[in-house]
């Protein structure tokens, strides 16, 4: 069994594709990864935040209530807006203005971030983020049927939260043909194929204090995603450490007590939105929000915590011998 | 005044009562003949049966191991790299934050 492996940087990250032997006359999987890559490509250019002249950009410059999107586009609001309804507001997609104040005006691709442990000696205590009573996301929608994205000027859109996972989800959606794939955009990854139930990936999580392997996770299906403070931080105009992942209660930082929080999902994007929302929470809010899919949290301290089906062992489970001496 | 004569009933009009012979014999034929359409019924293949399909549906998840021993980043960066391997030589997939 032989699988084709492609790495590039897109989205301000490295992303990895992963594909299997083509069935039942699918194209070459080398063939496949190049379009999964264009696609990305385009996706990216579609919705940075980054670029000028992106869908994204053009959406938070125009003026109007109403606004024309991409079917690429509306589907990135709907995912934003559905993560904000699944994390009750915690993964808010409108905290544009707010990350930009703390420093995060441009891509940090490539960029080294600052220590995390000295960060956290240096951090505010630690306390769970909340949602903004402010809830600017409620008052965003979708009009598919007029090809546009409903918001009143001025509240601004991020597909951050939910970007990378639905750019795994939607090269996933293409990748029908083989036997089995991996599609890594930036960690948050999603996998699928049935020969993966056979054969399942081990996915590695990284810890984000030691970049050691932290744990292993036997995956054949689904989205796994993983959400930390140690990538995308930095020190702001007054010298004080910022990352990315924001309070949108206050717009500032969270530093709840996690440094690290990965999260199993159907899809990618479910996983990315727990991981965040798990994050934001920090470690009592976590093993809520957790514990039915599965996932693990890193404290401050470094410990870290498997949650849900993570947490228990494996079993085998025996089948139960009725009285007439008939398995179920 | 004279009366009239009162006529004789014929036999034909009469009603005759089977012999026991005769019903002991036909009940016998009667047995045997819905005996036979019994066993004809049964021995003939019957309407197809609705099946009902039991199925067991299994969430297959995860299975994990707490490995504490020190790995490696594995996504590597630059210009798109692009090879085909087998399976068992390919690098780990790795989440990480990003």
């Amino acid at each position: 069994m032989s699988e084709h492996d492609l790495t590039f940087d897109a989205m301000g990250s490295h992303v990895r594709l992963l594909i299997g032997e083509p069935t039942g006359g699918a194209p070459p999987a080398a063939e496949a990864a190049e379009r999964g890559r264009e696609f990305i490509a385009g996706f990216d250019r579609e919705l940075s935040r980054f670029k000028p002249d992106s869908g994204l950009s053009r959406l938070n410059a125009d003026e109007r209530e109403r606004v024309p999107a991409s079917e690429l586009l509306r589907r990135a609001v709907g995912a934003g807006l559905e993560a904000a309804e699944r994390s009750g507001g915690l993964v808010d997609p409108t905290l544009v203005r707010e990350i930009e104040a703390t420093g995060y005006a441009s891509s940090r691709a490539g960029m080294r971030g600052a220590p995390l442990a000295e960060a956290l000696e240096q951090a505010p205590q630690r306390r769970p983020a909340s949602p903004s009573p402010e809830a600017r996301w409620r008052r965003i929608s979708v009009d598919d049927q007029r090809g546009e994205v409903v918001r009143p000027p001025g509240v601004l859109f991020d597909t951050g939260g939910a970007g990378k996972g639905l750019a795994a989800d939607m090269v996933a959606e293409r990748l029908h043909g083989y036997g089995r794939f991996v599609v890594d955009c930036g960690g948050d990854i999603r996998i699928g194929g049935s020969a993966a139930l056979v054969h399942p990936y081990e996915v590695y999580v990284e810890h984000p204090l030691t970049g050691e392997r932290a744990f292993v996770l036997r995956l054949s299906r689904g989205g796994v995603a993983t959400s930390g403070l140690n990538v995308r931080i930095w020190r702001d105009e007054d010298g004080r450490y910022a990352h990315h992942l924001l309070d949108p209660a206050t717009g500032e930082p969270a530093w709840t007590g996690l440094v690290g929080a990965t999260a199993l999902g159907d899809t990618a994007v479910e996983a990315e939105t727990l991981s965040k929302a798990a994050l934001l929470s920090g470690p009592e809010g976590a093993r809520e929000t957790l514990a039915e899919q599965g996932g693990l949290i890193v404290h401050d301290s470094g410990r870290v915590e498997p949650i849900g089906p993570l947490a228990r062992p494996p079993r085998i489970r025996l089948p139960k011998l009725e009285a007439n001496g008939a398995a179920t | 005044m004279t009366e009239a004569p009162t006529r004789p009933q014929t036999g034909a009009r009469r009603a005759r009562r089977p012999g026991p012979a005769a019903v002991i014999w036909g009940s016998i034929a009667l047995f045997a003949v819905l005996f036979a359409l019994f066993t004809y019924q049964l021995s003939a293949p019957s309407q197809p049966r609705q099946h009902v399909l039991v199925r067991k549906v299994v969430k297959r998840r995860v299975v994990t191991t707490v490995v504490p021993t020190p790995g490696e980043s594995t996504v590597t960066s630059g210009p798109a790299v692009s090879s085909t391997q087998s399976s068992a030589a390919a690098t780990p997939v790795t989440t990480s934050a990003s």
